[in-house]
């Protein structure tokens, strides 16, 4: 009962916290992507536009009028979930459709990402500890530091050239979605997965090592062994629960990054996401889009973290307050 | 998707528009996007288009005639229907025309056209535009060209309203758009009743791959039979695969480095000679887009006249000796600083980094480098806030686009804040040259004018590239940046 109600008191709390953010959050990318320098009329126009025709099409889309009126139309909008209209990189269609078609491809390929970097995690990093400071060990850990370092972009070259172009396994360009064919969206996913789970398969390695061997050595564990527990049974039920708490934590984190991770992967691969979406309509100075966009990823990072916070509570009921 | 059917038994032609991924709208009138373009020069035709010499040549006009100085008079095909199986006729063309005229339409190319003063149809099949004042480029602006010229289905316009048809075009062209996902592809299907004829291939998908080196990947992996355009740095790579065809010509663009002809310290003619002189442009040719085009002496590329011989000027040779008496006729001293706007991630940077680290070595400047992205730069050039950026134009026909544009006091894309009566009566006379010969002569001198001015520093104009799987044949490139166009004749195997 008294957890019940703390879980809830907490819950609404957060959810508070979640709107006052995201309104914080809107006004600022608001306000930043107007300063800084660029025109929306010379990315939808061309550099050969004559002067009646920006005019034009400021008037047309409110952008003449005082940035602070702008901001508030906006929000009154955005607060109905009329997010508009995108002005210059997909002129006149409504924002919401674009996200609706762009943000499942993102989310699929982060989830196939995760599941990846997961998986290969929970086998890498308890194999490490299992034959901790053997020649398995050294490779996982040099693996780590090396899926770590790897910048996105490169990876993805190295894995087209090897698996498209060279060995001809996976395309090298192009996505289908998951409601036109499943398998065909895991097929082409599998690449892009791939190059946005390595850096987290490192990480989530690497602390799932550091958390095992601390735990390992920790009292309950030798007690546990007093008691003449089987191996097998202790590392499962001492050493592993208590060593998921800091590894969910770090699994929750690296999630909010797969949103972003995903920009430059979706680029080189042509997935349709919403990742390549934002990076376009910041070039193009299509305010409302990058807006949208943003908005979706303040809140998605923040759900999460909030999922995060909830599934470690549940973990280790003992922080409850 | 387009990935999934590779296989599949229809053939389909996979031509991928690479470096862009923003289309607007495919309404000619208010299109000016590039890859915008690309499609609307296979969906609409207009009056008459270049043939694969550059020669003007018919279209939907089968004939012109030059009636007096002012006036062309145009013979229409006959028996030709839009994509909606209404018929074509003048009364369509005069509607097309007058339309990126009027204001509310807000045509970024209606400047081009503004010298018309009047559109009459004589019958049926026939139809007179008449200028102002003799206007060579009126010929050229009628082509199938970044021009707004296409001609639109009068009615279709009218019952759908601008912005479904911008979406929903009714041409005369081989294709009409089948689907459309914004930012990814745009899907197009063959017009049987074409009068150029039926396409060889009637189902087209033009994936849109914002980064060039995708799409290179991308043909590399038969993912797609076509691309628009080619990274400048794997032109040599490419070009010894067996499975892929590289085809490139001169384009017609221009590279060049914008100054602000009103702000320290481009401010001075000495100054900006002297610059000039203080760089290789073979150099920038080399580094920048590796051997994959030429340095010109002048605004108008090369290949517009491939028989004209440009006009020679010292004040583009490199010569450090030169450059530096000429700086000491400068209000200017070495150390002097000043900033270089660039933008975007590759070789549209390197050339202001070469540029500045050739200048400051000879003249002993500090220039410096600061790199945004192209839409920024360019507000901040518009606004006059700048002394130089990297700046280049491409896929224009005639050289009153380029030059009048850009040196032309009143031109659209003249950023320097340069005025000057000479040059404006020279460019006056360009456009109202009928004779070709002497108009090249008027071309030549507004060049030399513009060289002992130096408000730009003019660099280098680079080939045009298109990337085809080796069993992709009847594709014709044309050194504007042609596309959709020649899907109707491709064939694949």
């Amino acid at each position: 009962m008294v957890f019940a109600v703390g879980m809830t008191r907490q819950l609404l709390g957060r959810l508070g916290g979640v709107f006052i953010l995201a309104l914080l959050g809107s006004a600022s990318v608001f306000f930043a992507m107007r300063m800084g320098a660029g025109d929306p009329a010379i990315a939808a126009l061309g550099d050969f536009a004559t002067p009646e025709a920006i005019a034009a099409f400021r008037t047309k889309w409110g952008i003449d009028q005082p940035v602070v009126l702008q901001y508030w139309k906006w929000l009154l909008n955005a607060l109905q979930g009329d997010f508009g209209t995108s002005m210059t990189i997909a002129a006149n269609v409504p924002i919401a459709k674009l996200i609706a078609s762009r943000l499942p491809n993102t989310m699929f390929i982060g989830l196939l990402a995760l599941t990846i970097a997961v998986l290969i995690s929970l086998f890498a990093g308890t194999l490490s500890v299992l034959r901790h400071g053997q020649l398995v060990d050294t490779v996982a850990t040099s693996l780590a530091i090396l899926g770590i370092s790897m910048p996105d972009f490169w990876l993805s070259y190295v894995l087209i050239y090897i698996f498209a172009l060279g060995l001809g396994i996976f395309p090298s360009y192009g996505f289908v979605t998951p409601p036109e064919s499943f398998s065909a969206a895991l097929y082409c996913g599998f690449l892009p997965a791939l190059a946005v789970a390595a850096p987290m398969a490192a990480a989530f390695t690497r602390i799932l090592r550091t958390a095992l061997l601390e735990t390992l050595h920790r009292e309950h564990v030798r007690v546990a062994r007093s008691f003449g527990f089987r191996a097998s049974f202790i590392f499962i039920h001492y050493v592993m629960r208590n060593a998921l708490i800091p590894y969910v934590t770090v699994v929750g984190l690296q999630i909010r990054y797969i949103l972003g991770g995903t920009v430059v992967v979706e680029r080189i691969f042509g997935v349709p996401g919403i990742g390549a979406l934002m990076v376009d309509a910041a070039f193009a100075r299509d305010y409302p889009v990058v807006q949208a966009c943003a908005l979706t990823f303040l809140i998605g990072v923040l759900s999460v973290n909030l999922i995060v916070d909830f599934v470690c509570a549940a973990l280790n009921p003992r922080e409850i307050t | 998707m387009w990935h999934s059917e590779v296989n599949a038994q229809t053939p389909i032609l996979r031509a991928a528009i690479t470096g862009f991924n923003v289309i607007n709208t495919l309404d000619p009138a208010k299109a000016s996007l590039i890859p915008e373009f690309y499609i609307i020069y296979g969906v609409f035709n207009s009056l008459l288009k270049f043939n694969e010499k550059m020669e003007i040549s018919p279209d939907l006009a089968e004939n012109f005639s030059i009636v007096d100085p002012k006036t062309l008079e145009f013979k229409l095909r006959k028996g030709i229907k839009f994509h909606d199986g209404s018929d074509f006729s003048a009364d369509d063309v005069k509607f097309s025309i007058e339309r990126v005229l009027e204001e509310k339409t807000a045509s970024p190319n209606r400047g081009k056209l503004q010298s018309i003063s009047n559109i009459t149809i004589v019958n049926t099949d026939t139809i007179r535009i008449e200028t102002k004042a003799p206007f060579a480029p009126l010929l050229n602006y009628m082509t199938n060209t970044r021009t707004a010229t296409q001609i639109v289905s009068r009615n279709a316009l009218k019952s759908m309203g601008e912005e479904a048809f911008g979406k929903n075009p009714v041409g005369t062209g081989r294709y009409r758009v089948k689907d459309w996902k914004s930012g990814e592809m745009i899907e197009l299907t063959g017009f049987a009743g074409a009068f150029e004829g039926a396409p060889k291939i009637m189902n087209v998908r033009c994936p849109m791959i914002a980064e060039e080196s995708s799409g290179m990947t991308a043909i590399l992996g038969n993912q797609v039979d076509l691309t628009s355009t080619a990274p400048f740095a794997d032109i040599t790579t490419l070009e010894q695969k067996p499975d892929i065809r590289v085809i490139k010509q001169a384009g017609l663009n221009t590279r060049y480095i914008a100054l602000n002809n009103k702000k320290a310290p481009f401010d001075d003619v000495h100054f900006r000679r002297a610059v000039s002189m203080a760089f290789d442009r073979n150099v920038l040719v080399k580094a920048v887009i590796f051997g994959e085009g030429v340095a010109t002496p002048g605004i108008l590329p090369p290949s517009m006249w491939p028989d004209n011989k440009p006009a020679v000027s010292d004040w583009v040779n490199f010569n450090p000796e030169r450059a530096k008496a000429e700086f000491a006729k400068s209000k200017y001293k070495p150390g002097q600083e000043g900033t270089v706007l660039t933008w975007g991630s590759n070789w549209w940077r390197r050339i202001g980094e070469i540029f500045v680290g050739q200048v400051n070595q000879v003249l002993g400047t500090k220039l410096t480098v600061q790199a945004s992205d192209f839409n920024a730069a360019y507000a901040r050039a518009k606004a006059g806030d700048y002394e130089a950026m990297v700046m280049g134009w491409l896929g224009f026909v005639d050289p009153d686009e380029f030059m009048g544009e850009m040196v032309g006091s009143k031109g659209f894309r003249n950023i320097h804040f340069y005025a000057s009566d000479k040059m404006d009566i020279l460019l006056e006379k360009g456009r109202m040259e009928l004779d070709p010969v002497k108009r090249k002569l008027v071309y030549r001198d507004a060049e030399l004018l513009m060289l002992e001015d130096m408000p730009l520093l003019p660099c280098f104009t680079s080939n045009v590239h298109n990337l085809l799987r080796a069993n992709v044949n009847g594709f014709v490139q044309l050194p504007y940046s042609n596309f959709a166009d020649q899907f109707g004749s491709v064939q694949i195997g």
